[in-house]
C-alpha cells in the first residue's frame, strides 16, 4: 500500500491531525475520508505533503500551510488556506467566507465559487476562482492576486491597499477605494500563463482588472467624502 | 459568539434528540447557556405554559399564587403541572392551562412577579425549555430527546451584552404571540432605541437581551399584517447590527441575515424537511452522508419554510 487512509468521522480532532501527521512522517500520501465537515483539518503541513480531504471540510482546512499539496474533492468552510505560506489547495466545490484570509503566498484553486471576503487582508500568494467571487472580496487586502474567472459579487475589492483583483465576467459592484484599469498586454499573459498551469488559460477572455484607487492610503482632509463611504 | 440551529421533520417525530444533536455539535460556540424551542403536536384547546420558579422552596405557594393569576382571568389548568426534579433553586415548571380571556392581559399581570416566577413561553404547541450548560447536561434535565414534534429550534450562548442566567438564555419568546420562538446569533446595536419604541407600544421585555426584541419586532410586524417573509425583509433595513437569526411560529420557520454577511449560516434542505446550522459540521450529524449543503454567505438574506404541524387540529 503506497497511502495513508486517515477516518475522520466523530474521532477527536487532535486525533485526526496526528494521524495526518504520521502518514504524512512516513512520506506516504494521505487520504482523509468521512470528513463530516469537521473544522481544523489539516493545519500547517509541511512542504512535500500530499493530502486528499474526500468529502466536505469545515473551517480553516489547510490553514498556516507551509508548502503542502491538498485537496479537497466537495466544499470547504469559511477561510480555507488561512495564513498559508506556501504550497497548493485545490477545492473542487465552493469555499465559503474568507478564502485565503492573510495569506502570505502558496497558490488556491477553486473550482466552484468562493463566498464573501474571499482574500481578505492577503499579503501574497494567488486565489483563483472558476467561478464567481462573493461579497467585498479582497477586502482591504496588501498584496497578491485575487483570479475570478466568473465575475464578482457586490463591493469587489472594498478598501483594497494594494495586490490585484481579475475577474473576467460581470462585477455587481465595486468596493469603496478601488478602480478598474486597462491591463497590459505583457500582465494578461502573465495571468493566462499561471491558469495555464492548472489548464484554464483561454485567450478570448475580456480581464478586467482591479486596483486601488489609493485614496484611503494617507488621510487627507480634501479626501473626507472617501472616508465616509466607508 | 452563539450557535444556532432549527429542524422542520416531515412530520412528528423526535425533533427534540435531533436538536440536541444539532446543538450538541456547535458546543464550542457557547457553553454559558443552552435552550431549545420545541414543537409538539398542538392542543385542540388551551395553553401549553413553561415556566421558571426562582426558588425551589417556594414551588407550591408560586403554583399558588400562579392559579389565583389564572383563575381572575377566566382560565385554570387543565392538568396538574409538572417540574424537573433536579437539586437547583430554580425550577422548570410545565402547566396546561384554559385560554385567559385575554392572553395580554393575563401575561402582564403575570409579569408583575416575574422575580418569583418568569413565563418563557405560551402555545398551543410551543415548549421553551433553557438552562445552563451544554446541550447534553440540559436535554436531560428536561427530557428533549424523548421529545416528539414537528419541529423546533435551538441555541447555544456565548453571552455578550447581558447577563448569565436560566431566564436569560435562549431561546425566547415573542411575549405576549402565543407559539412564536427566536434565536439569534448577534449583536443589534440600536437596541435601546427599538426596545423604547417597542414599550412605548405597550410591549414588555424580561431580559436586557437583544434577541427577546428581534422576537417582539419581527411579531409587531407581523401583528400589523405583514407576512413573516416580509417583516424578515424589513428588519434587514430598519435594524442594525450583525445578526442571523431563526424565527417560528407555529407553522413557519425562517431567518434573517444581515447586510454585512458576519454570522455564518448553512441548511440541508429536503421537500419537506429542513435542518438550518450555524455550521456544517452540525447538519452533518443529522446527515452523515454527503449531502447538498446550501451555504447562506452572502448578505440581507431571508427565507422562510413550511412546517408540517396539522394546523386543521390548531385552528
Amino acid at each position: 500500500m503506497n497511502g495513508h487512509e486517515v477516518i475522520v468521522a466523530d474521532r477527536p480532532l487532535r486525533e485526526c491531525n496526528q494521524d495526518i501527521r504520521d502518514g504524512i512522517d512516513r512520506g506516504l500520501a494521505v487520504r482523509v475520508i468521512d470528513t463530516r465537515s469537521r473544522h481544523n483539518l489539516g493545519i500547517g503541513l509541511p512542504s512535500g505533503a500530499r493530502i486528499h480531504f474526500e468529502g466536505s471540510v469545515g473551517y480553516y482546512c489547510g490553514g498556516l500551510n507551509n508548502g503542502a499539496s491538498i485537496r479537497v474533492s466537495r466544499n470547504a468552510g469559511w477561510a480555507a488556506g488561512e495564513a498559508m505560506a506556501s504550497g497548493d489547495i485545490t477545492i473542487d466545490g465552493y469555499a465559503g467566507v474568507s478564502l485565503g484570509a492573510s495569506m502570505r503566498g502558496g497558490l488556491i484553486h477553486v473550482k466552484g465559487d468562493a463566498g464573501p471576503r474571499c482574500g481578505v487582508a492577503m499579503k501574497g500568494g494567488d486565489i483563483i476562482v472558476e467561478g464567481k467571487i462573493g461579497y467585498l472580496s479582497g477586502f482591504m487586502a496588501h498584496a497578491g492576486r485575487i483570479i475570478a474567472l466568473g465575475g464578482a459579487d457586490e463591493a469587489c475589492a472594498d478598501s483594497l491597499w494594494g495586490g490585484e483583483v481579475w475577474v473576467a465576467g460581470p462585477i455587481a459592484s465595486l468596493g469603496v477605494d478601488s478602480k478598474t484599469e486597462e491591463p497590459a498586454d505583457d500582465e494578461i499573459q502573465e495571468i493566462e500563463t499561471l491558469l495555464a498551469t492548472r489548464g484554464l488559460d483561454d485567450a478570448s477572455r475580456a480581464w478586467q482588472k482591479i486596483v486601488s484607487a489609493q485614496r484611503l492610503w494617507h488621510f487627507e482632509s480634501r479626501d473626507a467624502s472617501a472616508w465616509l463611504m466607508i | 459568539m452563539c450557535g444556532i440551529a432549527g429542524r422542520i421533520l416531515p412530520g412528528p417525530g423526535r425533533v427534540g434528540d435531533e436538536l440536541v444533536k444539532l446543538m450538541h455539535a456547535q458546543r464550542h460556540r457557547g457553553a454559558d447557556s443552552t435552550g431549545f424551542a420545541l414543537y409538539g403536536e398542538p392542543l385542540d384547546t388551551g395553553y401549553i405554559v413553561r415556566a421558571m420558579v426562582a426558588h425551589r422552596h417556594e414551588l407550591s405557594q408560586v403554583l399558588e399564587l400562579f392559579l389565583d393569576l389564572l383563575r381572575a382571568h377566566g382560565s385554570d389548568f387543565l392538568a396538574d403541572p409538572s417540574w424537573d426534579e433536579a437539586t437547583t433553586d430554580h425550577v422548570s415548571v410545565r402547566m396546561v392551562i384554559r385560554e385567559p380571556n385575554s392572553l395580554g392581559d393575563w401575561i402582564r399581570q403575570v409579569d408583575e412577579h416575574s422575580d418569583r416566577i418568569e413565563v418563557q413561553s405560551v402555545g398551543r404547541s410551543l415548549e421553551i425549555v433553557k438552562d445552563l450548560g451544554g446541550a447534553i447536561e440540559v436535554a436531560e434535565k428536561h427530557r428533549v430527546h424523548d421529545f416528539i414534534g414537528t419541529h423546533g429550534l435551538g441555541h447555544a450562548r456565548m453571552a455578550t451584552e447581558s447577563e448569565v442566567s436560566p431566564t436569560a438564555s435562549h431561546p425566547f419568546w415573542a411575549r405576549p404571540f402565543a407559539d412564536v420562538a427566536i434565536v439569534h446569533n448577534g449583536q443589534i446595536t440600536d437596541y435601546f432605541t427599538w426596545r423604547a419604541r417597542l414599550e412605548r407600544k405597550g410591549y414588555r421585555f424580561m431580559t436586557g437581551n437583544d434577541s427577546e426584541l428581534l422576537a417582539v419586532w419581527i411579531s409587531d410586524r407581523m401583528s400589523q399584517g405583514e407576512t413573516q417573509d416580509d417583516a424578515l425583509i424589513r428588519s434587514l433595513t430598519e435594524i442594525d447590527g450583525v445578526f442571523t437569526f431563526l424565527y417560528s411560529t407555529l407553522d413557519r420557520l425562517g431567518f434573517a441575515k444581515d447586510r454585512w454577511a458576519i454570522k455564518p449560516l448553512v441548511a440541508v434542505i429536503g421537500e419537506q424537511s429542513l435542518s438550518i446550522a450555524t455550521e456544517e459540521q452540525a447538519v452533518r450529524t443529522v446527515h452523515l452522508d454527503e449531502i447538498e449543503v446550501v451555504n447562506f454567505d452572502g448578505p440581507s438574506l431571508t427565507r422562510t419554510w413550511q412546517t408540517n404541524v396539522s394546523l386543521d387540529r390548531a385552528a
